[in-house]
């Protein structure tokens, strides 16, 4: 059974994939500004600028560009990048831990406040405490993360000089470096995604308290506590892990300006270079990969729902 | 479709179990062992092949490991590098080269006369972007291992600062090249060679101690790539890097009053301007272009574009440049400028400014410019697009006016000759004028360095007059490092030189 949709669902990501394909293959072409052009730069001369629009295959049709460009995505060939040359599934591979590593962190860190925090509030609905933490959500979905970042700057490392300001080291080689660097663009991403899972958890909590087999479960007689534990947080889990599992999608494809504030090596800043030197193979490459990323991400939402709720069935 | 679910799966785990290896490289620049100098920079090189790049990072970081011929000094005077001295024929046609002796490569290998001309050809052969560099070169030959000889076919006063003058003229290694490993893995004969290179993060270069120039007073030299300016200046604040160029603009006073910091400034060698289509109506017309001239408050603009880090000019060579002619014929003066328009038989003029976010600079300007020349009756309408648009509209000439730089110029004949000359490579306002043609083909021709500098002056002053292109600034030059790092001097071309730089205790 699990099985079975496991590939039913993998063959689905697969036709979402393709469709990816085509509007960012559609989208980049529609995009004024001709790459060749850019990728030049000042060494533009009408010559260099034939010779390279022949060798990157831009002076064929562009019917014939795609199929070419599927064709050799399937086989793990995304082409090579405009600007430096080297194949796009290597410079994707390079960048995929940093994002990886910082999203990671920043989910623990956005899951680790809106837990308890939006089961606290609904829990005391109605009362001051409830009040503050849907103030204070509300400004943390506000925010814009970057100013976040920069104020933590201001304060972690100009002012107090706990934290070293940018800069990243890989967590398989200096746990330690790594934490200390992560730290501050984690908690920026982090507080901005806690904010809005609170708010999720919160009103599920609230729904499912409301609920018929809260009100019998009470009536059997068990302790508030048990109640609380055992039916009401498990059944608000569904519609909270689809938001966790969304924020997760998102800071995987990379938290663009994050990555910019604190010179972080990741996709976000790979695609960030990219797109403003018209780098189409680098761009589409990111696009696809974070792609692949949500749908998977999507994927283990579906099936931690079946384990969690029996009733959602895996047909 | 079953078959292609099975090879997304198969693409997708091993995209996953490639993200799980071990991350590449180990913390290059944030060694704290006190040795290297770790200095921060905007942007990432797009790549480190001289010849190949146009990416000013990628000049920041080949600065330090390539040479040119001969290179400029602090004062943009030519000086020897790996040619030691150089002599030139009675017809001013020949120009012989003497190579200094015992200079090798990084990887050990001899330098030679060869690796000159091999250079050369490639750029001139494979129609590189500086091949123009050497429009009328017409011979490049090496008659010995140490002397290499360049024939002309007209005198060329500009020589040296053609080929000395801009590190895309660097030369470089044959091996090197024809691996294509010089793309990120470069050799050269500069003080320092390339160590190793971080994705998104790094490049450290270590330092070369068979250099002709003597072997650099500290062991490594890290560039890190920083984009935003707030974080690099707090990195340096927190002494996780020795030196940066990356500073808010808006900061420059406050980090200049820092005590633990060394800020230093240079009026820089490029310059930004003004220009209008010369081939729309009614810009064909020079009282109108003048009447924008003294319509502008260049002051102005400065303080919103730089916060106040330019130097105002109203011609395209800043007075740090031996080439510097002193020339301000306008002042802000809209009445003027509206009686200019007025005799034009201009009114209610409506016109359309191309600006880019890609160079911020313009979209500020643009807005103060608005505002500024709606003041004598000129409707100045802010397009903004971005900068492969942009350029692909000034080529076509589908502008009423536009701003942009101009980076990286030497000899007076970069300031003016492409961009103004009739037949000019960069004259895509579509300039013409017989007496500015007249001089800049004397320039290059002139022996004299006065005479050519009298020439030059001239047409100077005649492109002003007719607001060819309106000058409106040369940007500073602002760097800013730690007290540490002791020797290190700003220089008005812009070049990053660490080679004698060393770090104290």
């Amino acid at each position: 059974m699990m099985l079975r949709f496991t590939l039913a669902r993998t063959g689905h990501a697969a036709v979402v994939l393709l469709g990816v394909t085509v509007v960012v293959f559609t989208l980049m072409h529609l995009v004024p500004g001709d790459p060749v052009r850019v990728a030049l730069g000042t060494q533009y001369t009408p010559e260099s600028y034939q010779a390279l629009r022949t060798a990157s295959g831009l002076d064929r049709p562009l019917i014939s560009q795609y199929f070419h460009y599927v064709g050799s995505a399937l086989t793990g060939d995304l082409g090579v990048s405009f600007r430096t040359g080297e194949p796009v599934t290597l410079v994707l591979l390079e960048r995929l831990p940093a994002t990886l590593s910082l999203a990671f962190a920043a989910m623990v860190i956005a899951v680790g406040i809106a837990f308890p925090l939006g089961v606290y509030a609904a829990t005391h609905q109605g009362r001051i405490s409830d009040t503050i933490v849907r103030v204070v959500s509300q400004f943390g979905v506000s925010v814009p993360d970057f100013w976040l970042g920069i104020l933590f700057i201001l304060l972690f490392s100009s002012t107090l000089g706990w934290l070293p300001p940018s800069g990243y080291v890989p967590l398989t080689e200096d746990p330690l470096g790594w934490l200390s660097r992560v730290v501050m663009p984690a908690t920026a991403v982090g507080l901005v995604s806690g904010a809005i899972i609170t708010r999720f958890v919160r009103s599920a909590v609230l729904e499912s308290l409301g609920s018929e087999h809260a009100r019998t479960a009470r009536a059997k007689g068990l302790r508030h506590r048990t109640v609380r534990r055992r039916h009401v947080v498990r059944n608000a889990m569904v519609p909270v892990i689809t938001v966790i599992g969304v924020q997760a999608a998102i800071l995987m494809g990379g938290v663009i300006v994050i990555e910019v504030v604190f010179a972080w090596p990741g996709l976000g800043r790979l695609t960030f270079d990219a797109v403003s030197a018209r780098d189409y193979p680098v761009v589409q490459g990111a696009v696809l990969l974070v792609a692949a990323l949500f749908l998977l991400v999507s994927m283990a939402v579906d099936l931690l729902y079946a384990r969690i709720d029996p009733r959602i069935s895996i047909r | 479709m079953r078959r292609l679910s099975r090879w997304a799966g198969a693409a997708l785990v091993s995209a996953l179990l490639g993200a799980c290896s071990p991350g590449t490289g180990v913390d290059p620049g944030l060694s704290k062992d006190g040795s290297g100098v770790v200095a921060a920079i905007a942007g990432e090189p797009d790549q480190l092949d001289p010849h190949r790049t146009s990416a000013y990072f990628s000049f920041q970081v080949l600065e330090n490991t390539f040479d040119t011929l001969v290179e400029p000094d602090r004062n943009l005077d030519m000086r020897p590098a790996l040619a030691e001295r150089w002599k030139v024929s009675k017809d001013r046609l020949t120009w012989t080269f003497t190579l200094r002796e015992g200079v090798t490569w990084h990887d050990g290998s001899d330098f030679g006369a060869d690796d000159v001309v091999y250079s050369y050809r490639r750029i001139i052969d494979k129609k590189l972007g500086n091949a123009w560099r050497f429009d009328g070169v017409k011979d490049i030959s090496a008659p010995d291992d140490s002397t290499v000889v360049l024939k002309l076919d007209k005198p060329m006063y500009n020589l040296l600062s053609r080929i000395g003058g801009h590190k895309g003229l660097a030369i470089v290694n044959k091996r090197n090249v024809e691996s294509g490993k010089i793309k990120t893995h470069p050799v050269g004969t500069g003080p320092f060679s390339f160590d190793d290179y971080n994705p998104g993060e790094s490049v450290r270069l270590k330092a070369n101690p068979h250099w002709w120039g003597g072997a650099p007073k500290i062991p490594s030299l890290t560039f890190r790539f920083i984009p935003e300016p707030t974080t690099a200046v707090a990195d340096l604040e927190a002494g996780e890097i020795n030196w940066t160029d990356n500073i808010p603009p808006q900061q420059v006073e406050r980090v200049s009053q820092n005590q633990d910091l060394r800020l230093d400034t240079a009026v820089g060698n490029d310059y930004w301007y003004l220009t209008t289509n010369q081939d729309r109506r009614p810009f064909d017309d020079p009282r109108v272009r003048r009447a924008i001239a003294y319509g502008i408050d260049r002051k102005a603009i400065v303080q919103a574009t730089q916060y106040g880090n330019a130097t105002v000019n109203q011609l395209a060579i800043p007075r740090t440049n031996p080439w510097y002619t002193a020339y301000s014929p306008y002042s802000h003066n809209p009445r003027r400028a509206a009686r200019l328009l007025k005799s034009a038989g201009v009114r209610d003029l409506k016109i359309d400014m191309l600006v880019t976010k890609e160079y911020p600079e313009t979209v500020v300007a643009g807005q103060v410019i608005a505002s500024q020349l709606g003041k004598i009756g000129i409707t100045v309408k802010p397009r903004e697009v971005d900068f492969a648009t942009w350029l692909d509209k000034q080529g076509k000439g589908e502008y009423d006016m536009l701003m942009l730089g101009w980076l990286g110029n030497l000899d007076a004949e970069d300031f003016y000759y492409a961009q103004h000359h009739s037949k000019g490579n960069f004259n895509f306002q579509k300039y013409s004028s017989p007496k500015v043609d007249r001089l800049l083909e004397a320039g290059q021709k002139e022996s004299d360095r006065k005479a050519r500098k009298v020439r030059y002056a001239q047409a100077a002053r005649q492109i002003a007059d007719d607001a060819s292109y309106i000058y409106l600034y040369n940007p500073d030059i602002v760097q800013v490092w730690a007290p540490q790092l002791k020797g290190y001097k700003v220089r008005s071309d812009g070049a990053v030189r660490f080679r004698d730089v060393r770090l104290a205790e």
